[in-house]
């Protein structure tokens, strides 16, 4: 058992039990959101983007998230990815308290829980033109190297273990053909599936997508949708969704609809 | 697999050509800056290096004796003093002196030069101290007596070309009715050694006359002596006045330290010219990527990691900048001296611009440093991006 | 691999760039600089000279020529051949600058003074000769003249017996033997002291190259056979 301790005062501390977390059979819940609440002031006016929101994520479950502009949905995905504090209420990831002591996580701590539990996609793809498609892959293992069940880290051979893992990640998304090929010569698709790689890379509890078809035609955002219920189904990967796009929100397990701030249910 | 050095290395191909014209700013004041040093240190050794050619630092001559050739000549050959040969010996004596060299000059009236006459000077130099104190001297035709008594000549190149005397032809001493052997014909030097006949100095007395008798002494200084001191005890002898090229060097030296703090605080200007480029190119691709910066913190960047990538990225320029300069000013060292030669008001012969390994080191470590400390803003700057506020911008 | 060549490739290109526009303009700033060639025979005093040489002058121009710029080594050749022996020595060379005084009376041009260097026994030997526009000698003048004999040489008795003579006149004398091909005016140029006789025959080879380098260099070649 592995205990990263992060020590955020000197009175207050946070364990992640890396291995406790959603690992843990007894606990089927990966997510738990008590009374979120997150507030911006623009000026004197104050908004509440999302408003005393309470759910429940399980483990293995494909959830979307659903809604109109303005309705609170990227804010409410931001704080279940750990991406920012919610101005009140409690947040868990399986057994642990992220949020709920009344104090916000400072930058670093939230990265850390971040490369610990999260992968991300996005809209945008976000490949780095240079680098080639399995140097973007591994990217995030220039900052971190996770130790998972199927990658033994052993000194200089986590370099071929995490090499070894992207490459079978890329031909599990059909792309071990485009290895070395530059972002630049690959397809809209092709890129975002790179971009699932990347944030897979180093074995996520939870892949959290942003709208991750905004940027793709109607037959490759079909493809991503497949893609997504695969990897819910094969690898028992827990998925947030948020997207505009109807079709692509019914492949998941279980829709929720945000309107105001509020789960509309 | 990849690094961190990899990303940064990558991220300059990014745009090509305003890394690239980073670059040639940086290399530019690399370039400045090692010539400006290498001058610094050459102008001042060259400067040595003429005055040790010259054989001696000091001479030590009669009161109102004229010690060169071309003032003899204008003053007519007349206002020779002598010194007596004893004070030779007293004068090696002194701690101070390295070595030390007599010479008597003497000029004569030729009646068949010009329509109304002119002057020949002849300076007698002993042959077994003289050609050692001015090493420099190269040959085009023979070489220096060496016989003290011999009635043989060397001629610097000018009146040896005046003369039409090439090595074995005899030269007249007119009114002496004199004739010598040409054993030697010195090369150009550019120095009043070129219109000057030298003879062995006893078969100067002898000819005319004046044994026992010498016009001045030159004398090479140690290195390491005080010159000043020593001259205020030469100025004990009598009768004696000292012309020394330690004075001269001290003026020249006081012209280039003017010179230098200018060029300097141009040098100061370059630095700090690609300084700015530096960090305004920087900037400008942190700006540029600021979600992509953000995506990266997503994925579980540390500020310290983006601090560093940038940093790297700021460094891989300098680097390269300063490499580039660095091969510039040593390839074209020459040509650098060429246009430094032309701005001077005084050069001496020699290499002017002295690069060596050490100076292209500190070259290469100021331009590192230079770098370092322009990566800081923009470095810092990266790293406070704050993911969630890169991707918002994106989204909404 | 390729764009890293494309960029070291760009870097390098800029850089040269740099290095022509600098080597440039050094060649530029070099090629104004005159470099050290060998010493001409030039009047000690030339306005006072001048006026001596010929009395009825009232200004002159000052001419620069050289076998190298007025011809090279073709033009080296053929002098030699009219002169009848070979340039020899470190200093009698293609690259000798000639000064050629072009004398007025007025606006017009009365005749020129020229100046070659010889090599005498005891040292070097200035041959000046005046001519008018025709070639003829006007005046003959020892500038300077290590000799024992120099006394005797430069007074005016000896060069009043050159004056009239030309180009013409010097072809029939031989300077390797010192003797005329066939009786003619240089036999009457007698030598006031018999032991300064290689002098003698130096002033006469100076006098006829003098003539030869005058005859290729303002006079057209009018005396070529």
């Amino acid at each position: 058992m592995t205990t990263d301790q992060i020590r955020i005062n000197s009175t207050d501390t946070i364990d992640i039990k890396t291995d406790a977390i959603g690992i843990d059979s007894a606990n089927t819940i990966s997510i738990n959101a008590q009374n979120l609440k997150k507030i911006y002031r623009r000026g004197s006016e104050e908004i509440c983007a999302v408003n005393e929101v309470s759910l429940e994520i399980k483990k293995g479950e494909y959830v979307s998230f659903i809604g109109p502009s303005g309705s609170g949905k990227t804010t409410l995905i931001n704080i279940l990815g750990c991406l920012d504090n919610p101005s009140s209420g409690m947040l868990s990831i399986g057994q642990k308290k992220v949020f709920g002591e009344g104090k916000p996580l400072s930058e670093k701590l939230l990265t850390k829980i971040r490369r610990e539990l999260f992968g991300y996609i996005f809209q945008k793809f976000y490949l780095i033109p240079t680098l080639t498609v399995i140097e973007n892959v591994l990217l995030p293992c220039i900052f971190y190297k996770k130790e998972v069940a199927d990658i033994k880290i052993n000194g200089n051979n986590s370099d071929v273990a995490a090499m070894q893992r992207g490459a079978a990640l890329l031909e599990m998304l059909g792309m071990e053909n485009r290895m070395d090929h530059l972002p630049g010569q690959l397809s809209g698709g092709e890129m975002q599936r790179v971009a699932v790689a990347r944030a897979l890379i180093n074995k996520p509890e939870i892949l959290l997508a942003d709208e991750p078809t905004g940027n793709l035609d109607s037959a490759r955002s079909q493809e991503i949708g497949r893609l997504l219920r695969e990897l819910n189904r094969k690898e028992q990967l827990t998925i947030i969704l948020v997207t505009h796009n109807p079709e692509l929100a019914k492949s998941a397990d279980r829709i929720v609809e945000l309107r105001d701030g509020r789960v509309f249910v | 697999m990849i690094s961190l050095y990899k990303v940064s290395y990558k991220n300059i191909l990014r745009k090509k050509t305003r890394s690239a014209l980073t670059i040639v700013g940086i290399a530019l004041s690399a370039w400045v800056l090692a010539s400006l040093m290498g001058f610094n240190k050459g102008y001042e050794a060259a400067l040595n290096k003429d005055i040790d050619n010259m054989g001696f630092q000091v001479m030590l001559m009669a009161k109102g004796c004229p010690y060169e050739a071309a003032t003899l000549m204008l003053k007519g050959g007349t206002g020779l003093r002598y010194l007596k040969e004893s004070v030779v010996a007293s004068i090696l004596s002194e701690p101070e002196v390295e070595r030390i060299t007599p010479m008597l000059m003497q000029a004569v009236f030729d009646p068949n030069k010009g329509e109304s006459g002119g002057i020949s000077a002849y300076l007698g130099v002993d042959p077994a101290t003289f050609p050692n104190m001015k090493t420099f001297l190269e040959f085009k035709q023979g070489k220096w007596f060496t016989d003290p008594q011999s009635f043989e000549v060397v001629m610097g190149y000018e009146s040896a070309e005046l003369e039409q005397r090439e090595v074995g032809d005899k030269l007249l001493i007119p009114e002496k009715n004199v004739e010598l052997t040409v054993v030697g014909v010195l090369k150009r030097t550019g120095t009043q050694d070129d219109g000057t006949i030298f003879l062995p100095i006893n078969t100067v007395q002898k000819i005319f006359g004046k044994e026992g008798e010498i016009t001045s002494v030159g004398i090479k200084v140690k290195k390491e002596a005080d010159i000043s001191k020593f001259e205020e005890r030469l100025y004990t002898i009598p009768d004696v006045q000292v012309v020394s090229l330690a004075q001269v060097k001290q003026t020249i030296m006081n012209l280039m330290s003017t010179a230098k703090v200018m060029v300097f605080s141009i040098a100061v200007v370059a630095i700090l010219i690609a300084m700015v480029g530096v960090i305004n190119t920087i900037l400008m691709s942190v700006f540029e990527r600021f979600q992509e910066i953000g995506i990266l913190k997503s994925m579980g960047a540390m500020p310290g990691d983006i601090f560093k990538l940038i940093w790297i990225e700021t460094l891989i320029l300098c680097f390269l900048g300063g490499v580039a300069g660095s091969t510039m000013a040593y390839g074209l060292s020459k040509v650098t001296e060429i246009l430094v030669r032309k701005l001077l008001p005084y050069a001496p012969t020699g290499s002017l611009i002295q690069l060596d390994v050490k100076l292209i080191c500190i070259t290469l470590i100021s331009v590192l440093i230079i770098g370092l400390i322009s990566g800081l803003y923009p470095a810092w700057r990266a790293a406070s991006v704050r993911p969630l506020e890169s991707i918002r911008s994106d989204i909404n | 691999m390729k764009t890293t060549t494309r960029y070291i490739f760009s870097i390098a290109s800029i850089c040269l760039f740099i290095s022509f526009i600098s080597l440039s303009s050094v060649l530029v700033l070099i090629s104004s600089d005159t470099v050290h060639a060998a010493v001409g025979c030039d009047l000690n005093d030339p306005d006072k000279d001048v006026a001596r040489l010929f009395p009825d002058s009232t200004g002159y121009k000052t001419v620069y020529m050289s076998i190298d710029k007025q011809g090279g080594e073709p033009l080296l050749e053929e002098i030699q051949k009219r002169l009848g022996d070979q340039f020899k020595g470190l200093y009698e060379t293609a690259d000798v600058p000639y000064t050629v005084y072009e004398i007025y009376k007025g606006k017009e041009k009365t005749g020129y003074i020229h100046g070659v260097n010889q090599k005498g026994q005891y040292g070097g030997i200035q041959v000046f000769l005046a001519l008018d526009m025709e070639g003829n000698i006007r005046n003959f003048y020892f500038q300077k003249m290590t000799s024992r004999a120099a006394k005797t040489l430069r007074e005016s008795l000896f060069g009043s017996q050159f004056v009239g003579l030309n180009l013409a006149d010097f072809y029939n004398y031989d300077i390797k033997t010192g003797k005329t091909l066939s009786p003619g005016k240089v036999d009457n140029i007698k030598n006031p002291s018999p032991e300064a006789e290689s002098d003698f025959r130096a002033a006469l080879r100076a006098t006829k190259k003098n003539l030869v380098l005058m005859d290729e260099f303002v006079f057209g070649n009018r005396f070529l056979k």
